[in-house]
């Protein structure tokens, strides 16, 4: 199988899953417990906060672990529960939703924009706050790994982490809460993460967790994006562009506007989902902004608010890389996207622009 | 192949979506036809065009182009073999019922906004009786 989807799920290194098994065993234990396996199990715990911590510039203290990048954001909006809060239009649904259901009229403000949209990869500008009257939060789930990341040079009091984004467990997050920072718990009851998060400890997912971070630091993961992952990226855009009529990208690709592993392209008159199951089919597994795949009846709220263009959303695809991808993949998916892409510009009721 | 138990959609679907039915490639002037009938809008993500060829009041032969998902693909397809050789008369009665257990059953979300041609298909045939009246 060729695997493109990195940006939707980063498959389990072998590294990760030898530590959650090894911690099955070995750290069975509640790590709230006083006892010695529960001491054990807290270490764990506490050497993750501290890695994490350090890959973004934090002091640990500053960092909780969630049930993932949902739940770090809801606990940001839910913090300004009644307050101002301005949101970019690309957020994820867990931002937009949240937002939408909780803000109001007091005063400070709360600006959340994600610092690298997780659709198009395309950086977005934060916004400059004060920190008293006006507080910031960013989504940094498709950054984390894939870019160097310094929460203060940011200028951030808040942001939001994944743990499958790099390889770690489904269900565990973080959040970054800048000390003196407004704070108020989403999950009440229990002393955990020092009264900012109740619930037993999910000690398995968070050394999962902690391996990813470690293959990423070992890895030099962001060097490796920017140098190898960024060629692969490239390449793809290049030949799409290249090779098949009617294509346009979505990501703007020149270093500095987007992650350098994602790419978004729109195919005229080829509807996305169609796109992505003739390509699953031969064994490729990319996303679409297309409405039908989501079971949505609209399409990505991102490549509307880009492009203000149903068509190009109904009709774009999202390539995203990792680092197991190498130019076979590449190559592999160009041996078969410009047959499946004119077979459905053949059979579409929309004419390509410039043909009868 | 992936050969797919792990697809959203049903076998007979996937069948449809992978191996459409009477589809018309490219220049729709290639199909020779009496009456075509159109429907749905890019903007939705769907949309269906059916063309019909008639002799004795009978669907001889039909084809379609369509914009849209696989199940948009899989529905316009199974709806060409259900009309093919069907009267005038019996091809408006075809649902999206019809197309629905042909192709046993679309996922809930899929069915409205997918299963469309049959409207496009009675908008031929009606194009088709009122250029006769004419």
């Amino acid at each position: 199988m060729t695997y493109l989807d990195y940006a939707a799920t980063y498959p389990m290194p072998e590294e990760v899953r030898e530590a959650m098994s090894e911690a099955e065993e070995k750290f069975f234990a509640n790590a709230s417990a006083l006892h010695t396996p529960g001491h054990l199990a807290l270490n764990e715990i506490e050497e993750c906060r501290e890695i994490l911590a350090d890959l973004v510039g934090a002091n640990p203290d500053e960092i909780i672990f969630t049930s993932g990048a949902s739940e770090s954001n809801n606990t940001v909006i839910r913090t300004f529960e009644g307050h101002k809060i301005e949101t970019s239009p690309l957020e994820h649904h867990s931002i937009l939703e949240t937002a939408k259901m909780y803000r109001g009229e007091k005063m400070p403000k709360l600006y959340s924009y994600m610092l690298a949209n997780n659709e198009t990869g395309e950086f977005l500008e934060l916004p400059k706050v004060d920190h008293e009257n006006s507080f910031l939060h960013s989504d940094l789930t498709q950054a984390l790994g894939k870019i160097k990341i310094d929460v203060k040079e940011l200028g951030l009091d808040y942001a939001t982490f994944s743990a499958h984004k790099i390889g770690g467990p489904i269900g565990v997050g973080a959040l970054y809460i800048r000390n003196g920072a407004p704070f108020r718990p989403l999950i009440v009851g229990g002393n955990q993460e020092k009264k900012r998060r109740g619930g037993t400890y999910n000690t398995v997912g968070i050394i999962g967790f902690k391996a990813a971070l470690l293959k990423m630091r070992n890895d030099e993961s962001f060097l490796r994006y920017d140098h190898d992952v960024r060629k692969l990226r490239d390449e793809l855009a290049r030949r799409i562009l290249a090779e098949i009529p009617g294509s346009s990208l979505n990501t703007e690709i020149a270093p500095g506007k987007s992650l350098p592993n994602i790419l978004n392209a729109s195919f005229e008159a080829a509807e996305g989902e169609s796109i992505q199951l003739y390509l699953d089919a031969e064994g490729v597994a990319v996303s679409t902004g297309s409405a039908c795949a989501a079971g949505d009846i609209k399409p990505s709220h991102v490549l509307m608010a880009k492009t203000n263009d149903a068509e190009v959303a109904h009709s774009s695809i999202r390539f995203s890389f990792g680092l197991e991808n190498t130019m076979e993949d590449v190559q592999r998916v160009m041996e078969i996207l410009p047959g499946i892409v004119k077979r459905l510009q053949d059979i579409s009721t929309i004419k390509m622009k410039g043909t009868k | 192949m992936n050969e797919g138990e792990d697809w959203v959609y049903s076998e007979k679907v996937k069948d449809h979506f992978l191996h459409p039915r009477n589809f018309l490639m490219g220049d729709e002037k290639k199909f020779e036809c009496d009456a075509t009938g159109i429907v749905g809008n890019p903007i939705c993500g769907d949309q269906m065009k059916m063309f019909i060829r008639v002799r004795d009041d009978k669907i001889v032969d039909i084809a379609w182009k369509t914009y849209g998902c696989a199940s948009a693909i899989a529905s316009t397809s199974a709806l060409s073999e259900l009309a093919k050789g069907k009267t005038l008369d019996e091809a408006l009665e075809i649902s999206a019922k019809d197309i629905d257990n042909y192709l046993g059953n679309l996922p809930k979300h899929k069915f409205h906004c997918s299963i469309l041609g049959h409207d496009a298909l009675k908008e031929a045939i009606n194009n088709y009786r009122a250029a006769r009246k004419s």
